[in-house]
């Protein structure tokens, strides 16, 4: 009787610990790789249709052998402190696991120091905010060791627009109405036919 | 006795302080059983049914149970489509914080005049049309979805839906045709806590639609979008089976009902004078707001939570969000039965402690699961919380029938409504506000709720006495004839029109606790509720 008791406070309690438990935080990085993002368009993107091109490489002024516990990079894009005002859902934390700067996972590849580039059509799902790009450096055991992004430190300068996908359709709209229109024109046909039904059996 | 046709509050008159919460039938001598009608079930003189056969769908009672119930539940699913969704319309509408907030707010908020608006309409219309006439008009609200852009045009579809929540109305009235008095209290119980399971469910439903509409090839921002066809889709199939399968009566005459609603001798004024000038009702307006408008909040607000707090996936917090209203199945009659069983030992002091354990202990459980990090305790208090909250619920509306006979009908009517603006109100303060975190919001809410829960301390019965104080000792004013005759001026007593009171009050008699039986009713010829 006593054990079963004693169990669940101990998970509880467990519980608790467990979630304090912290990861690798942002500000123990170094920005060992310098980012350039560029498109034809300037800096106004639309989702679905333009391209952004990243080119990245290990910033030489480093010492040497910096760079050697890095095997994979992820470019992420990231939103700047603009389109996270009133949003907590992007809030920036320093803990990288808590944090939710960089929700958008343009491509993985495997760690190269130099001549790195990738094109990047925007896709549909991203939503309508100004971005920078961020390149963030993985060792063998997927922990992050280095970063670099296109943009200063304050996060204001060498930003994107991208303007979102609307998701409305014109197949989505016609339903839509008509389904509406169902939904109206039966309730008031039931309604005419029970009033007419119940004034003929009136007269009778 | 003058028991007046479509007069306000008719609906729940023959509730009498007796029955327990869960009186599933009412035995023949109480009530006598009309042999010579032929339905399934048996029925009074009235042709209303005597017995509640939960999985049956004899027609029309059972059969305008599961009608009436799913119709609610329905309009509970489209209310709270949009909240699982979040995450994904507020990157797509661009939302802020406030424009959530606002949204949920509003969603809430437009249920409190159709609710007013319904029961008039149930008058002139009947419920069966009242309901079909809401869900089906709302379907179009429903659809509007896909057009929405930007944070104005969601706001304003949320308010639209909204407005469908009025369904309670026209639920419990059409429960009121078809089931007489003495079971009437089991039968909207149920109806009412397995209607609220919809904003459970939808958690649920919606994340799923989602994900298999993107999985068949849409991008997520046109997938949401489609993923409302369905609530929309079950309104217009409720509406169809309401319309054609369902019937106001027992005996389906619609025009018997209209001919009866005209002759309305109780004056509205006057109803409505008693409930407002009873403090009592004005207590449990606040109290509901905390209990239900909590409940309404927490459908709103728990799914984004779940996501953004604990890194889910949109169709896991769906599901965790799904938990809190779908434990309405049992938690809001577990209240009800709860406060039956403490009354039967310590009275209506043993209702009030009732409610006032199970509403605080919810609004420490609301506090703890905003303050916990780690996702087993906080779908552990999550759940707790909901039964609090839910069971007080029930337990409210346990001592609901006692304040007034009278005024009996506008008093539930306004503390549904208080439910609705406590909602609203918790949901602009706290969960609108860009400088609180959904986390502080929570736990400023279970603050809120266990100081909000307090007034109930100050419920007195001068029969029965409050939470704190005994009965009175005066013979005259510590009867229940007393408080319950005194909302009848000079005059209508000679008319006979507080007769129903004086009956009402000797069953209540049960109230004082000590397993004190009611006075036996006499027999008299049943009422024409």
């Amino acid at each position: 009787m006593e054990l079963p008791f004693v169990f669940l406070i101990s998970y509880l309690i467990l519980s608790c610990f467990a979630a304090s438990c912290h990861g690798v935080t942002f500000s123990s990085l170094q920005k060992t790789l310098i980012v350039s993002a560029s498109s034809p368009l300037g800096h106004d993107l639309k989702a679905g249709k333009d391209e952004l091109t990243i080119k990245w490489e290990f910033n030489q002024t480093f010492p040497p052998g910096t760079d050697s516990s890095y095997k994979t990079v992820k470019l992420k894009l990231c939103y700047a402190p603009e389109s996270q005002k009133d949003r907590p859902w992007r809030k920036t934390v320093d803990n990288l696991k808590k944090d939710k700067t960089c929700q958008h996972l343009i491509v993985a590849r495997p760690y190269n120091p130099s001549n790195n580039s990738f094109t990047w059509t925007v896709e549909r799902d991203i939503p309508s905010a100004k971005f920078f790009v961020r390149v963030y450096a993985y060792d063998g055991q997927e922990v992050a060791v280095g970063y670099g992004q296109n943009t200063d430190h304050s996060k204001t300068v060498g930003l994107f627009s991208v303007h979102a996908i609307t998701g409305r359709h014109a197949s989505i709209d016609v339903a839509s109405a008509c389904f509406s229109l169902f939904s109206v024109g039966s309730l008031a046909g039931f309604f005419y036919l029970e009033r007419r039904k119940g004034k003929v059996s009136e007269y009778k | 006795m003058p028991e007046i046709e479509g007069s306000p509050g008719t609906s729940m008159h023959g509730v009498t302080g007796r029955e327990p919460v869960l009186a599933f039938s009412v035995a023949s001598p109480m009530v006598p059983t009309d042999t010579t009608a032929k339905f399934k079930l048996p029925v009074d003189s009235e042709h209303k049914a005597k017995v509640f056969k939960l999985f049956s769908l004899a027609n029309p009672h059972m059969l305008t149970f599961h009608l009436s119930w799913l119709s609610f539940f329905t309009t509970f699913v489209s209310t709270f489509a949009a909240s699982p969704l979040v995450p994904i319309i507020r990157d797509n509408l661009n939302l802020t914080k406030s424009d959530i907030g606002n949204a949920g707010v509003a969603s809430v908020s437009g249920s409190i005049f159709s609710r007013l608006v319904m029961g008039a309409v149930c008058d002139m219309l009947g419920p069966r049309y009242g309901c079909a006439f809401l869900i089906m008009l709302s379907a179009p609200t429903v659809f509007c979805m896909s057009f929405v852009e930007n944070a104005s045009g969601y706001i304003a579809v949320r308010f639209m839906i909204g407005f469908s929540l009025a369904t309670f109305v026209s639920c419990q009235y059409w429960m009121s045709t078809m089931f007489n008095g003495k079971i009437i209290g089991l039968v909207n119980g149920t109806a009412a806590g397995w209607g609220n399971m919809g904003g459970g469910a939808t958690q649920l439903l919606m994340p799923v639609l989602f994900e298999v509409i993107k999985k068949a090839g849409a991008t997520p921002f046109t997938a949401w979008r489609i993923a409302f066809f369905i609530p929309g889709w079950l309104n217009v199939i409720m509406g169809i089976l309401v319309l054609t399968l369902g019937q106001d009566l027992p005996d389906g005459n619609l025009g018997a009902l209209q001919k009866k609603g005209d002759v309305a001798k109780d004056k509205f004024g006057k109803v409505l004078w008693y409930a407002v000038t009873n403090y009592r009702t004005w207590i449990f307006v606040l109290l509901y707001g905390y209990s239900m408008g909590v409940e309404l909040t927490i459908d709103n607000v728990i799914a984004e939570y779940f996501y953004d707090r604990f890194d889910l996936k949109l169709h896991l917090a769906g599901i965790i969000a799904a938990t809190f209203g779908m434990a309405n199945i049992v938690a809001r009659p577990f209240g009800g039965f709860t406060s039956d069983f403490m009354a039967k030992r310590f009275g209506m002091r043993g209702r009030l402690w009732n409610l006032w354990l199970l509403q605080t202990a919810g609004g420490i459980f609301c506090l703890c699961l905003g303050l916990v990090n780690s996702l087993p305790l906080a779908i552990t208090f999550m759940i707790l919380f909901s039964i609090g909250a839910q069971a007080a619920c029930g337990a409210t509306f346990g001592i609901i029938p006692f304040i007034s006979r009278r005024s009996l009908g506008i008093i539930s009517g306004m503390t549904g409504a208080g439910g609705n603006f406590g909602s609203g109100l918790t949901q602009l303060v706290f969960f609108a506000n860009a400088s609180f975190s959904t986390a502080n919001g929570l736990s400023y809410m279970g603050i809120m709720i266990i100081c909000c829960t307090l007034p109930v301390t100050l419920v007195h019965f001068p029969q029965w006495g409050s939470m704190f104080l005994p009965p009175s000792k005066d013979n005259v004013k510590g009867s229940e004839e007393h408080y319950y005759v005194s909302e009848w001026t000079e005059e209508e007593k000679l008319k006979g029109m507080h007769l129903g009171g004086l009956k009402f009050a000797e069953n209540s008699r049960s109230e004082r606790g000590g397993m004190v039986a009611s006075v036996s009713t006499p027999n008299v010829t049943p009422n024409h509720v």
